[in-house]
């Protein structure tokens, strides 16, 4: 079978190039010894009450927040689906997409603006513990679950809604025998890209969990490497976190369900009555409102500021374009590395070996939940001697951007490639449809959208980053989250706002443009 | 065809040419922290007046703060390409000695506006500053007049602080409250914590929370009121002033050991002791700088409090204490 | 039995194009309907069922009108070309649906499943899952369905498109034999003229929106004069 050949050559490239990235500088963090000054610390360290603890809480916050984000999701997504076309669907939708642009830091403080102790609904000093470590994580998350799940709906076919109406089944029976198999594909991954996002938060936990009871893995990892400039304990304590991840993962992966047969044409599937309009305009509504408040209260402290000023600086706008550059770059090569991947895991699936499928999925995802910190200052240790780094920053910064975006990519673009597989890679063959043509005919028409969801996602994350571009300094403030960064470290609160806003609408305009141009005009 | 021939020639003879002039300048390299280098920090005025009177280039690379460049300078070790270190303070010297990058400056300060005389012969001290707490006069009618009186006053302020495991000014409070309360530094946090609203990763997100209006003070600068003063006409912020002495940060440069050009950098670093540099830093840096006068700066500095008598414990005994004394305070915030 | 009367749906692409059907089928009768792709057909059907609204017209039952109840509680029974099962629920259980989406039965009706099952040949194979199954035996699963729901109107919407000679013309013996058993009034839908020469009696062609034809099926394939007919037809 040449056919399946050349993808796993192609997957196995792309796995083999995730490692080095990866691996590599773990490694060479590992091989430090030669350095003066160093001493190694005690390994022993899980004897530690404190790393167990750490690793008690982090894992406990993350399965919370994870559960506190995706299962409203679900009902969420199920209202977005059920209420078919409505005024400002598609607005709502764009605002969903926000929350993962924002920096964490920049986020932190629009959830204070909106529940701390001068806020709109005040919880007074509440906040700051695991309350606020919620409310933190569910405005990132569950946007990004709703949107990852939504499309989901379109895969049931419309007879079954028809055949459900006929046989006078109830909005449960219809969740039941309907809608939740159509779930149960994407679902579990959902699931595990959000828990890995909250296990990995740093700067929400550490800023509004209240004290050091609220610590995570990574600040463990970030103490270590930064303060204690223990590499050995910090890579020790990345891999535990991985191999964590990595269970969870594996068990989670198990859950999911492949749909029993292919089902669906190419056509928007929506259900016929929905008697319960008024239940699922409410969520959205409320829904809309919950992530709309800290953007809103962003957006109204930036129009406080100095936003001619801001926006007069030629650095501004230099670094506006670099990080344009950047987003679009890492989302580029993210999608490529991905696709490669999933076309990989689809030939698998078609195949029945549906648990080597899973394995490439994992192996893709998995490699978000190793800290950046770690990747990089393990990359200065490999290259620093052969290369001058900061002549790199760019092309590494846009590497391990990528790296972080491939979960993103699939799970937005993994179900419906592997459906389109499923479904047409026999015609394919028998019409010696192959490469561009292939991707050209069939899967570019096919695929489109969450092709262009995937290239959005990962384009947003990649220009809110501060902790990768943060690693590697570069003579001039790059980006623009480095650039928040800057101006509120130098009391400049009021100009960091400004920015912030100028941040979100850069990623807003290139979100929309990206889904619009790539995706096509259909509604989401 | 000539013509872009002509064209042709004439940029690769520019090219040539800017690479030989390139050649000729030499650059400096400085591994410092964001702030500065940013441009409503010293970092541009710095190097304008450096390059007026050196005939060469400055290169300030910006790295997070003092304590990734340290470690950036570490993973680096002899490949690094940075000349000079600017921007750690006292608690990372004694680091930064034992990590046997740095070399000897050899230069003596004629004059010091520090409290104490200077006597390391690896680093060379730029600014520094006091932590105190800040808050906002129109919420709080009477600050707290001592450290002991923030610990142990019950109904006192609510207060924002930093994490020390991440953050500077963060680890500076630890080491405060340890110079105050020394062997009952467990008890006065233990105290402490109850008015503590959040501890946050860095000082900007503290700041940004204080501003906020989350809680009556903020672990922050002397100098912070300065900001607000002359930057934004805004009289509201002051810091507190407690009877014990506040502790002191100072801000240290030291010359790297695999450096190309070591005349350039210890001309840099008279620079720096230089007026030229130190004027700079008051309203770029909110700083105090280290060989300038109280009179010679500006005059809204004035208005800020006295934190004398400065507190500082040895770089050498933060060095070896640290990890412990973190561990102790871990353990007890974390009941 | 079943009598539609000057049924209208409206189409909102075409403005000046209105679909209008009128037509009768009797107790015990399958009414074929064939014609070109996009005339109406699986329309006809889908307004009976109540999938979609007319803009006039009535649909009554025994004389009793019933385009205006909601779809769970109108007589009918449909069956697609495909995705009549539900793909992660086993044949049991994907006909019990029928009798109650709830799936609580009562014995009575327990047992009517299984009896369904046997009589269409599927006992065997009640535990399966319907991707384990032929294209053929999930059309028999979903007549099972219709066999206990005992709905008076069977519509039948390309379901055997996707099968062989022999295997339709056996599942169409079956459709008979239901149909007459229960006294059903059926309409299927075909693009295969000797479904309907198997299945009905009486014939409909339906093009652009109207039912331009209705005869005797031999008649109406054999001798139509009409040239949408014919075109239709080709050389048979």
């Amino acid at each position: 079978m040449v056919r399946l050949n050349s993808r796993a050559v192609a997957a196995g490239l792309v796995l083999a190039l995730l490692a080095l990235i990866v691996l590599a500088p773990i490694a060479g963090l590992l091989n430090l010894s030669g350095i003066p000054g160093y001493e190694p610390g005690d390994l022993r360290f899980w004897q530690s009450a404190y790393i167990r603890r750490v690793l008690f809480f982090s894992l406990w916050q993350a399965l919370l927040s994870m559960l506190c984000s995706v299962l409203p999701a679900i009902l969420v997504a199920r209202a977005f689906a059920l209420q078919g076309d409505f005024p400002l669907r598609g607005l709502l939708l764009r605002l969903f997409a926000l929350p993962l642009v924002v920096p964490a830091v920049v986020a932190v403080m629009g959830v204070v603006s909106v529940y701390g102790s001068g806020g709109w609904i005040s919880l007074g000093r509440s906040l700051y513990g695991i309350n606020g470590i919620l409310l933190a994580h569910v405005f990132f998350n569950l946007p990004l679950a709703v949107r990852l799940l939504l499309p989901q709906w379109q895969t049931i076919p419309p007879h079954h809604w028809q055949l459900g109406e006929q046989l006078s089944m109830n909005a449960w029976q219809r969740w039941r025998f309907l809608e939740w198999p159509a779930l149960r594909e994407a679902l579990p991954g959902v699931m595990l890209l959000v828990f890995m996002l909250c296990l990995t938060s740093f700067a929400v936990v550490l800023t509004l969990g209240g004290g050091p009871k609220s610590t995570t893995l990574e600040v463990a990892i970030y103490q270590s490497l930064r303060f204690d400039f223990d590499p050995a304990q910090a890579v020790v304590l990345a891999l535990l976190q991985l191999s964590i991840c990595t269970l969870v993962a594996i068990v989670t992966l198990r859950l999911q369900r492949l749909p029993e047969v292919e089902i669906a044409l190419d056509s928007v599937s929506t259900p016929i009555a929905v008697p319960q309009k008024r239940l699922n305009t409410l969520l959205i509504l409320a829904t809309g409102i919950f992530v709309g408040m800290p953007l809103l209260s962003m957006l109204i402290d930036a129009l406080g500021g100095p936003l001619w000023q801001v926006i007069g600086t030629p650095r501004l706008w230099r670094s506006l374009v670099t990080t344009l550059f950047i987003g679009l770059f890492a989302a580029l090569f993210s999608v490529g590395a991905g696709w490669l991947l999933l076309q990989y895991s689809a030939s698998l699936s078609l195949a029945g070996k549906t648990s080597k499928a899973h394995l490439v999925d994992l192996a893709g995802s998995i490699v978000y939940v190793v800290p950046p910190l770690v990747i990089g200052s393990g990359l200065f240790v490999l290259l620093s001697p052969h290369v001058d780094v900061f002549t790199w920053v760019y092309p590494i910064v846009i590497a391990i951007n990528a790296v972080m975006g491939l979960p993103f990519v699939i799970r937005s673009l993994g179900p419906a490639l592997r459906q389109n597989h499923a479904r047409y890679h026999y015609l394919c063959q028998s019409l010696a449809l192959r490469g561009w043509n292939r991707f050209r005919y069939l899967e570019w028409p096919l695929l489109r959208r969450p092709l262009g969801l995937a290239l959005a996602l990962v384009a947003a994350l990649a220009m809110g980053d501060l902790g990768v571009i943060a690693l590697f300094g570069t003579p001039h403030s790059a980006t623009l989250p480095l650039l928040i960064y800057q101006q509120l470290g130098a009391y400049m609160i009021p100009h960091a706002t400004v920015t912030a806003l100028l941040l979100l609408v850069l990623s807003l305009t290139v979100f929309w443009g990206l889904e619009r141009v790539i995706g096509g005009k259909t509604g989401a | 065809m000539y013509k872009g021939l002509r064209f042709f020639g004439g940029t690769l003879l520019a090219l040539l040419l800017s690479f030989a002039a390139q050649a000729a300048t030499p650059t400096l390299v400085v591994y410092t922290y964001d702030s500065f280098t940013s441009e409503w920090g010293p970092g541009p005025q710095v190097k304008t007046a450096f390059e007026a009177q050196c005939a060469c280039s400055l290169e300030l690379v910006g790295l997070e703060d003092g304590v990734s460049m340290l470690n950036r300078l570490k993973l680096e070790g002899s490949n690094t390409r940075a000349d000079l270190l600017l921007g750690i303070d006292t608690s990372l010297t004694a680091e930064a000695r034992a990590s046997g990058l740095f070399e000897a400056h050899r230069i003596t300060m004629q004059k010091s506006s520090l409290p104490q005389p200077w006597q390391d012969d690896l680093f060379l001290p730029y600014d520094y500053g006091y932590f105190a707490f800040v808050y906002n006069k129109e919420r709080l009618d009477n600050p707290p007049t001592s450290l002991r009186q923030l610990v142990t006053d019950e109904e006192g302020p609510t207060i924002l602080i930093q994490d020390p495991r991440t953050s500077t000014p963060g680890l500076g409070l630890l080491l405060w409250i340890k110079k105050v309360f020394g062997d009952e530094s467990d008890q006065a946090w233990a105290r402490l914590s109850k008015r503590i609203v959040t501890v946050s990763k860095g000082w900007s997100e503290a700041y940004g929370l204080f501003l906020k209006g989350e809680a009556d003070m903020v672990l922050s600068y002397t100098t912070s009121p300065a900001y607000h003063l002359i930057a934004e006409q805004d009289a509201r912020f002051a810091a507190a002033r407690f009877s014990e002495g506040h502790y002191q940060q100072i801000e240290v440069a030291g010359l790297v050991r695999s450096s190309q050009q070591k005349q350039l950098a210890r001309d840099f670093l008279e620079f720096m002791l230089s007026d030229g540099f130190q004027s700079i830093i008051p309203t770029t840096n909110w700083m105090y700088p280290a060989t300038l006068a109280r009179t010679e700066l500006p005059a809204d500095f004035g208005k800020l409090i006295d934190p004398s008598p400065a507190l500082l414990l040895s770089d050498e005994l933060v060095a070896s204490k640290r990890k412990s004394w973190v561990d102790d305070w871990l353990e007890v915030m974390s009941r | 039995m079943l009598e539609i009367k000057q049924l209208e749906f409206a189409y909102a692409a075409e403005a000046a194009s209105t679909m209008q059907f009128n037509l009768g089928v009797a107790a015990g009768e399958i009414l074929s309907l064939i014609g070109p792709s996009g005339s109406g057909k699986s329309t006809l059907l889908n307004l009976i069922a109540g999938f979609l609204e007319p803009s006039a017209g009535q649909i009554l039952l025994d004389g009793i009108a019933i385009e205006t109840s909601s779809i769970a509680s109108r007589p009918v029974s449909i069956v697609f070309q495909q995705h009549n099962l539900f793909p992660h629920l086993d044949l049991y259980t994907n006909v019990a649906l029928g009798v109650d989406p709830s799936l609580r039965l009562s014995r009575e009706q327990a047992d009517a499943v299984a009896t369904a099952l046997d009589q269409l040949g599927l006992s065997d194979l009640q535990r399966r899952k319907p991707g384990e199954l032929s294209g053929g035996q999930r059309q028999r699963v979903a007549l099972a369905r219709v066999l206990v729901r005992k709905r008076r109107i069977l519509l039948l919407d390309e379901a055997f498109a996707a099968l062989g000679p022999a295997l339709r013309a056996e599942l169409i013996e079956v459709v008979k034999k239901l149909v007459h058993d229960n006294n059903m009034a059926a309409l299927l839908v075909s693009h295969q003229p000797r479904d309907a020469l198997l299945a009905s009696a009486r014939t409909a062609f339906i093009c652009a929106g109207k039912i331009v034809a209705l005869e005797q099926t031999a008649d109406l394939l054999d001798k139509s004069q009409l040239p949408q007919v014919r075109d239709y037809l080709g050389s048979v």
